[in-house]
């Protein structure tokens, strides 16, 4: 095994953990978020939480997705603010959104391009970065990740943009933050933190670090979850499916993501349809065609969930799991229109093939075997007999 | 068997990687020449470059230089002979080489991180020649 390394940050977790926010020794925050959670409690709940003597700026222009263009029209108001601190309050795309933000704030030199993780940057010496994550799934709370998107002609590209200086300095669990997430949301970032864990213990560039934290992550995630959507209500499953969901991001932001990802990443570019429920379209499809090459690995996994709820593989397990939580398993259960899924097979290959996804997967696919399993998620007509 | 690196090592690499259909499918759209640059280490003496005209899964040609300086080119993939060796042996995967600095990258990051899968088609395509080394 060659040198590698495990990353995470600071994790604070349990009730009313925002509270370690008053413990910072920084005074000039940007707040992240979104315009739904602006109008919410849980703003509120962070700003009665910032250290005294503090100041804030607000910046809350993100939509469903992170674009480039738009996250870039504060940024000359950001730097006369000057801020020390970046705070980062939201799903995925608002954490990604702050992540990106600090690196154009601390490198108004480098183009988003120049983001990557060959290259050192310095962007922590300009301020820090706290995470607090208002659904449990994306784990970008706790990874070294950001995906924004960019139009490049007619072609919607997801950009999987890395740099270990964009690990967040804490990620703070606290699970008022997510008491009240939607139904529909809990499944898909439920969904998106059991593929990432998936994925990860089955990566190319797994570890055994990573591997611990996959492993724990599904068995809180798969025990807890169906718990949680018939009572949304329970702090104490919540708060076991928000830690799992963190574990999952520790696990593949250490080891990587992997076919899955690349196929739901390219999906996500081209149609609207949330990250999780993309990804967890092809899972069982990836872990299917995946399985020759890492069968013990997935044996092991499939026996991580209840025996209530397992099936003779893991592929089998996901359809079926996925079923009872309202996880799409074909493109006709989603809102992507089939015939222009169809008629878009050849674009959505090739942004597959470049995802960094393809680089780690357990079994090397093809562009043949890339369009076979974005097929393979349409159902076909039932014949008249 | 050739020697690595030299001539005679190029010349039956370009033709692996022209056999190599995985890479052709993954590199497809790739356009850019590279230079893979071998370092001076305890084990070599010199600095040798290998430059490498890829365009769409294929390489059009190839040049093998010893010392003075390096080929003007798109992309350089650094490291010393030592990493080299475990490079082609498969024990260091390319792209995690670079993130963990037993090899450096000079070129557009961001068109790198989209071929990944194209590089690792190279290294394997390096597995594939019978190599000697010094």
């Amino acid at each position: 095994m060659p040198i590698w390394y495990f990353r995470m940050p600071t994790m604070v977790f349990g009730e009313d953990s925002l509270f370690h926010l008053k413990s910072l020794d920084e005074r000039r925050f940007v707040i992240v978020t979104d315009r739904v959670i602006v109008s919410t409690p849980l703003l509120t709940l962070l700003k009665e939480n910032l250290p005294e003597g503090s100041d804030y700026f607000l910046f809350s222009r993100i939509g469903v997705e992170p674009d480039f263009t738009e996250m870039s029209s504060e940024m000359e108001s950001i730097r006369e603010f000057n801020p020390d601190c970046f705070i980062a309050l939201g799903g995925g795309s608002v954490i990604d959104t702050a992540k990106v933000l600090l690196f154009s704030y601390a490198r108004p030199d480098k183009s988003l391009y120049e983001l990557t993780p060959l290259d050192y940057l310095g962007i922590k010496e300009k301020a820090k970065l706290v995470a607090i994550p208002t659904t449990s799934g994306t784990g970008s709370e706790c990874t070294w990740a950001a995906v924004v998107s960019e139009r490049e002609g007619k072609v919607r590209r997801k950009l999987e943009l890395a740099s270990t200086e964009i690990l967040p300095d804490y990620a703070i669990l606290d699970p008022a933050m997510v008491i009240s997430l939607p139904q529909s949301q809990t499944v898909s970032t439920g969904v998106d933190a059991i593929s990432h864990a998936i994925e990860a213990y089955a990566s190319a560039w797994k570890n055994p670090f990573s591997d611990a934290m996959a492993e724990k992550a599904l068995s809180l995630i798969s025990s807890n979850l169906l718990d949680v959507l018939s009572n949304p209500l329970n702090v104490e499953k919540r708060n076991l499916v928000h830690m799992g969901a963190s574990m999952a991001g520790i696990a593949f932001s250490n080891s990587q993501i992997g076919l899955a990802h690349a196929l739901g990443h390219a999906l996500g570019a081209d149609f609207h349809i949330s990250h999780g429920n993309a990804v967890g379209l092809y899972l069982p499809k990836v872990v299917a065609f995946n399985n020759r090459n890492c069968t013990a690995r997935y044996r092991h996994l499939n026996n991580i969930f209840q025996k209530s709820d397992r099936k003779r593989s893991l592929a089998l397990t996901l359809e079926s799991y996925f079923s009872e939580i309202g996880q799409p398993l074909f493109i006709n259960e989603t809102r992507v229109p089939v015939e222009e899924y169809t008629n878009k097979l050849e674009s959505l290959m090739d942004l597959t093939m470049e995802s960094t996804g393809m680089l780690t997967n357990p079994r090397e696919a093809s562009s043949r075997d890339v369009r076979r399993l974005l097929r393979s998620v349409v159902r076909r007509k039932q014949s008249a007999h | 068997m050739p020697l690595f690196p030299s001539e005679e090592w190029v010349k039956e690499f370009i033709e692996k990687v022209n056999e190599n259909a995985d890479y052709e499918d993954s590199a497809r759209t790739w356009e850019g020449d590279i230079t893979f640059v071998v370092q001076k280490d305890k084990e070599f003496d010199g600095n040798a470059y290998i430059h490498l005209d890829l365009f769409h899964g294929k390489c059009r040609g190839g040049e093998f230089q010893m010392n003075g300086e390096p080929p003007q080119s798109a992309f350089q993939y650094i490291g010393p002979y030592e990493n080299w060796i475990r490079l082609i042996n498969q024990e260091i995967d390319p792209i995690q080489g670079v993130l963990i600095g037993k090899f450096k990258l000079k070129g557009s990051m961001m068109k790198i991180m989209r071929y990944t899968r194209a590089a690792k088609e190279l290294v394997n395509t390096a597995n594939r020649v019978k190599t000697t080394f010094g």
